[in-house]
């Protein structure tokens, strides 16, 4: 199946649109391991690395894709939009305007966005997208989502670590969604096989930006923390509510993409924390670690106030910024060991 | 049997596990044993100097501090070797070892590996118990730890991956003005009108000082203002109501009364420095691996 990349710093992109055309999704997610200086020469270095490395990442591979899409999902990616087209190579290249909001006329509007995209779409592969296939794309997609939800919440009784759990969301948007689902009953037969969760790792909340490379999941591991809730795009956000299986497929999407909790690109800020305070009220957890990537600045916008927020609900929290490298970094373990220290002098959490 | 510390403590090794400490009590040669004592060994591994405490269950029996330079092993083994010999002290008489620093993961032979977060703590606390608030300024970060009622560390902010306001900012600014980085405390007492910095960025700060030798300020002013940027920046990392009395300096930078001067005028509080300041966290572990 060939494959039809796309660039979203959030969970915006309507994957189900792309496969019921046929081709397969595939969330553009950078390799942090070659670097941005291929990208470099076209976005200056104090952008956001990861976009960066998105970039370069489609420099190098773009000819290997049936088509890019992009997703408005922190306002620079507008822009972004148009230093691809410059740049990257012929393939087609295609533009979904999610909205901010989720109220009426927002929704009215995604509804149409999504008509014109599929319209789009028919145009340029000469293909017809009928409503059938959407919803078989639905289906296959909340097959998905629901094991995944499945596999997320053994993250608080079983030895699940936070690499395993980057590895199995990393896939959900890499990999083909049928060969996905099979993985996915795989992993949740190993899953259920594993031992208690351990007691010497501390089980916290992980917000912020993104995750895109799983060295960052690694320094969690390393410094004992054990992430066992999330508000990530790459996480909780692309799992934890199902696509509804309406009569109009369209109106399913729309529905879907203003049920799920939202990211710091939307607004209002509530509903954001309105699902971070839910998931501090069903589990129980020892802290919250917030992160930031250095020059995300939607996160970096909402640090102090949710930082804030989550301290006056009586949880030890710590905002850390980070670099775009695999690369362990000593002072940010230095910092999680100090905190894990801070919380094991308490003796654990309030819910302990 | 072994004699060190000036001859006023003796030291008789049991196996492996506990040492008997002995005083001298009169110029004649009774002893009483006092109580059996634990014996223990903390390495601080920094990015400029590596540090080690020798405490017992009492008191500070030593310390010291030599360079780390690229080979973090070799560092942290010279000096142990080093200070236990000079102590004449086998290493089976230790019982515990506690690692700190941004090298503590290297000491293969620590029981713990504790952050030099929380070894400030403790340390600045056996310097003044009653300490509320530990500023440490190191080779390559700069930390602010509040402590509570309680002893225990409550609170800590350290600086970005940043050379700014840390003991490679005041390096590399003596290299601007060729001077040795020792001189800078009592230098900067001479200062008419400090020299204002404006660059948080070490390379941009060392450009503004280059351009403030060539109008001719004199290197007394453009150091005080050195100084006072580092104060501003911590001033700008705590906010000026995170500092709860009392206040304890620590790490290398502590060492210059300028670093001092500027924090008390820049925070309005007096500040305490010990004498042990750059290996108060080397103390502190010292003090931590007692309690293990």
């Amino acid at each position: 199946m060939e494959i039809f990349a796309y660039f979203d710093t959030g969970h915006e992109f309507p994957e189900e649109i792309v496969m019921a055309a046929g081709f397969s999704p595939v969330k553009i997610l950078g390799n942090v391991h070659v670097g941005t200086a291929v990208a470099d020469e076209y976005l200056f270095s104090y952008f956001c690395p990861f976009a960066r490395g998105c970039l370069a990442e489609a420099l190098g591979n773009a000819q290997n894709w049936v088509g890019i899409g992009f997703a408005h999902g922190c306002d620079a990616t507008n822009r972004h939009f148009d230093v691809w087209k410059a740049h990257v190579g012929k393939t087609p290249f295609f533009w979904v305007n999610t909205p901010m909001k989720v109220d009426t006329t927002a929704k009215g509007f995604y509804g149409k966005e999504l008509r014109r995209f599929i319209q789009t779409l028919n145009k340029q592969y000469q293909i017809e997208i009928k409503d059938e296939k959407l919803k078989d794309a639905i289906r296959l997609s909340n097959e998905a989502k629901s094991l995944m939800k499945q596999l997320a919440s053994m993250r608080t009784e079983k030895d699940i670590s936070n690499s395993d759990y980057f590895e199995m969301t990393r896939k959900a948007v890499q990999t083909p969604k049928e060969s996905l689902v099979a993985d996915l009953k795989a992993m949740l037969a190993d899953w259920k096989s594993r031992d208690p969760f351990p007691a010497e790792k501390v089980p916290i909340l992980l917000t912020g930006s993104d995750v895109t490379f799983v060295e960052w999941m690694e320094l969690l591991d390393i410094a004992d923390f054990r992430v066992v809730r999330d508000d990530l795009s790459l996480g909780e956000r692309y799992f934890t509510a199902t696509i509804p299986e309406m009569a109009d497929p369209i109106e399913a999407l729309v529905a879907y993409a203003c049920s799920i909790p939202q990211p710091a690109t939307r607004m209002p800020s509530d509903s954001r924390m309105e699902f971070l305070v839910k998931v501090l009220d069903e589990t129980k957890i020892d802290a919250v670690v917030s992160q930031n990537m250095k020059f995300c600045e939607p996160y970096a916008l909402d640090a102090v106030w949710s930082v804030a927020a989550i301290r006056q609900k009586g949880y030890d929290v710590i905002h850390l910024e980070r670099d775009y490298t695999p690369a362990t970094d000593r002072q940010l373990l230095t910092r999680l060991e100090a905190f894990k220290e801070i919380i094991q002098q308490k003796g654990g959490s309030r819910n302990a | 049997m072994r004699i060190y510390n000036n001859l006023k403590i003796w030291i008789i090794s049991f196996g492996t596990k506990h040492v008997v400490k002995l005083f001298i009590l009169a110029p004649s040669t009774f002893f009483e044993i006092c109580e059996v004592v634990m014996l223990s060994v903390s390495l601080d591994i920094g990015s400029i100097t590596t540090k080690i405490a020798v405490l017992d269950c009492k008191s500070l029996l030593g310390t010291d501090v030599s360079l780390t330079s690229y080979n973090v092993e070799k560092a942290w083994q010279d000096i142990f070797r080093k200070t236990l010999g000079r102590m004449c002290l086998k290493e089976s008489v230790v019982d515990r070892i506690v690692s700190t620093g941004y090298g503590r993961s290297s000491v293969g032979i620590a029981n713990k590996t504790i952050t030099e977060i929380k070894c400030h703590a403790e340390g600045a606390r056996f310097f003044l118990p009653t300490t509320r608030s530990v500023i440490d300024i190191g080779g390559q970060d700069s930390k602010f730890i509040r402590i509570g009622n309680d002893g225990n560390v409550m609170d800590f902010l350290m600086n970005d991956k940043c050379a700014a306001g840390t003991g490679r900012f005041l390096e590399v600014m003596a290299r601007a003005l060729e001077l040795d980085i020792a001189d800078f405390g009592k230098l900067s007492l001479l200062a008419k009108k400090p020299s204002p910095i404006s660059s948080m960025c070490t390379v941009f700060a060392e450009s503004e000082v280059i351009s403030l030798i060539s109008r001719g300020e004199s290197r007394e002013n453009i150091i005080a203002g050195i100084h006072e940027s580092i104060a501003n920046r911590m001033l700008s990392m705590v906010g000026g109501s995170g500092f709860v009395k009392p206040v304890v300096l620590t790490g290398g930078v502590a060492k210059n009364i300028g670093i001092r001067n500027a924090l008390e005028k820049k925070l309005n509080i007096q500040i305490q420095v010990p004498d042990t300041a750059q290996v108060n966290g080397a103390i502190g572990a010292a003090i931590l691996a007692q309690k293990i």
